[in-house]
């Protein structure tokens, strides 16, 4: 039986009721609790000129992406994007919490139909400039057509306090291949809610990185649907969490047809009081024979005040298959640090080479060489500047 | 270059000692057998000089270049020239051994007030030294020891020290685990590193590799302290009359 509950005043200010969690799925993240002001939906907000150059020129991909889309504070700026074929913006359409939300009030998004061999990456970039406390929420349609190959990178950053709500549909079609990239940098004082639904259809080679460094709160939730054979998925990401930060990623891969591949590959660097979560799920439905999934969680604690939960979950009803999950949770490794130090190398540069040895891994699953070093740098600045302040 | 005066060492976390009045003193160019059963301690004085946390000294001193070792960070006992090679080096996924090399040699070049080396400069001594010991491109791609062979470690631990060029080398059972093959690889490495300034301290349970490696000088170590020292020959006895009359003597 729901509990009529009384709304908080971010509930009031939104409209509609959050997330909380007594809902099996939100139980770490209560968005109830957790978003503790106002975010009022559809505010019209003047950008400063500066602002928005100031922000777009922070994307680590402005050498890398030829063809972007622009949203500033969740609206499409046709001024500043330069389309390729098959890119139009999106219109909001209306299950599932951050969804219904979305739905709720979104107020623009990209709609894009990749076609062919696209050579250089295209970005999604969305900024949000520094203004009284708002949500914003954007749609994205991506339909990857029979036999497309491209990149696409979605790039979330700003500044002040905001509420961001991103949703993106994804459809990969039969013999394409997608490589995506997401970088969630958004404002220290800001929300992200992310859901992202992906359709891999036959023989198709799909990779997902996803960067998680921004925001106060940060909730993505992914789900990754396999329904044509032959298939083969590779997620993976990184989270450089300081402070209070608090990150919970639920990822759902549904293997529905035979003979595919997933790997899912998740690495959590956590400082100060930073909590992290990861909430995995393979699902082998009954016919999904010789389905080959795997995935793993490693997380790093830097303090003894970070924490770190996972549940992983394998829900398996065919009998010939491969899957398996591990978790694991810990400091570096004390036998590391003192063979590296007995070369030379002061205690600091040894624990950050040993973290970017630890994340490393999950970076080398991104095939751009680009795309790859602008990460790996972003992540070696944040471990020299975090390490400096810590 | 380097005393040791009476040092008395025990594990932060049990009160036998295992160092136990031990004096030694290493002059630049010699080189130092030092021999024992296992459980004699010669790992423990390895760690100990080079750092390593987990040990307690409760007695004694250890001065390298006239100044107090045992004060000294393990990365500023490393600056300052002191070099181990592991007996069983750490295995460290995802840093390159180039990478691992590199940041070694200008973390010591900085810390001693010296210029950086350029990544060029860099390569080509690499290249030079590992050639010399049978060591590919391939495997200085490879993270550091992660997957090597015994034989690869203990040659990775060489390089280590012919790049680094300590005045101080510790070789903790560089033999151990070797075929006769590697072991004289390893060997010509290690005598292509003596000099009239540098001096090396080779740990070892076997005669066999003072074969190639030839000391000055022979300690015998039981229960943590030397108790006979000699030339070359003195290993020589051991090998023949075995280690426990000289555990008799220690006794």
């Amino acid at each position: 039986m729901n509990v009529a509950l009384n709304r908080t005043v971010a509930e009031q200010a939104l409209g509609l009721s959050l997330p909380h969690r007594r809902m099996e799925d939100w139980r770490w993240t209560d968005l109830r609790q957790m978003i503790d002001k106002p975010y009022p939906p559809r505010q019209k907000v003047a950008a400063a000129v500066g602002d928005v150059a100031r922000l777009l020129a922070s994307s680590l991909f402005a050498g890398v992406a030829a063809t972007r889309m622009v949203f500033v504070n969740g609206h499409y700026d046709k001024k500043r994007s330069k389309l390729a074929n098959g890119m139009v913006e999106c219109r909001a359409e209306a299950v599932e919490p951050v969804q219904q939300m979305n739905a709720a009030f979104a107020t623009g998004g990209a709609r894009i139909v990749l076609t062919g061999t696209i050579d250089t990456p295209v970005e999604l970039i969305f900024i949000a400039t520094d203004a009284a406390p708002r949500a914003i929420a954007t749609r994205n349609v991506i339909e990857v057509e029979a036999g497309a190959s491209a990149t696409l990178i979605e790039t979330h950053l700003g500044e002040g306090s905001y509420l961001a709500n991103s949703v993106t549909e994804i459809r990969i079609g039969e013999g394409a291949r997608l490589d995506r990239i997401k970088v969630e940098h958004d404002a220290a004082d800001a929300v992200h809610l992310a859901h992202t639904h992906v359709t891999l259809a036959k023989n198709v080679t799909f990779r997902d990185f996803t960067l998680t460094a921004g925001a106060r709160l940060n909730r993505q939730n992914g789900t990754y649907e396999f329904v044509g054979e032959g298939s083969d998925a590779k997620i993976s990401g990184v989270y450089l969490l300081a402070a209070k930060q608090h990150a919970d990623s639920r990822l759902v891969v549904d293997h529905k047809v035979p003979h595919c591949t997933s790997r899912e590959l998740f690495k959590y660097v956590m400082d100060d009081h930073a909590r992290g979560i990861f909430q995995g799920k393979v699902i082998v439905r009954p016919h999904a024979q010789k389905t080959d999934g795997k995935q793993s969680c490693n997380a790093l604690l830097l303090s003894g005040t970070a924490e770190f939960d996972a549940k992983p979950e394998l829900e398996i009803y065919a009998d010939d298959v491969v899957c398996g999950h591990g978790a694991t949770a810990g400091d570096l490794d004390p036998d590391h640090i003192f063979y590296l130090k007995s070369r030379g190398i002061p205690e600091q540069e040894a624990k950050s080479l040993l973290i970017g040895a630890f994340v490393g891994e999950a970076f080398d699953t991104i095939a751009h060489d680009g795309i790859r070093e602008a990460l790996a740098n972003f992540a070696e600045n944040w471990l020299a500047e975090h390490r400096r302040s810590g | 270059m380097l005393e040791i005066d009476n040092l008395h060492v025990k594990l932060e976390d049990e009160d036998r000692a295992i160092i136990n009045g031990l004096t030694l003193k290493v002059e630049p160019g010699e080189v130092h057998a030092i021999m024992g059963p296992n459980g004699s301690g010669k790992s423990t004085l390895s760690y100990v000089l080079a750092g390593r946390p987990g040990y307690e000294v409760t007695d004694g001193s250890v001065s390298f270049k006239g100044e107090n070792l045992l004060e000294m960070a393990p990365e500023t006992r490393a600056a300052n020239g002191v070099f181990l090679a592991f007996q069983y080096p750490i295995e460290i996924p995802g840093v390159a051994t180039m990478q691992f090399l590199k940041v070694a040699l200008n973390s010591q070049r900085k810390a001693r007030g010296e210029k950086e080396l350029s990544t060029p400069d860099f390569m080509r001594l690499v290249k030079e030294k590992a050639a010399s010991l049978n060591i590919g491109p391939d495997m200085l791609k490879r993270p550091v020891n992660v997957g090597f062979s015994g034989g690869e470690k203990k040659r990775a631990e060489i390089l280590q020290m012919a790049v680094l060029e300590p005045s101080l080398c510790i070789l903790d059972e560089t033999d151990s685990g070797l075929d006769i093959d590697a072991l004289r690889v390893v060997a010509d490495g290690v005598n292509a590193l003596r000099s009239p300034h540098r001096a090396m301290i080779v740990i070892t349970h076997y005669q066999r590799l003072l074969d190639y490696i030839v000391p000055d000088h022979v300690h015998v170590l039981s229960r943590g302290r030397i108790v006979k020292s000699g030339d070359k020959f003195l290993a020589l006895e051991l090998e023949e009359k075995g280690y426990a009359e000289f555990d008799k003597d220690a006794a």
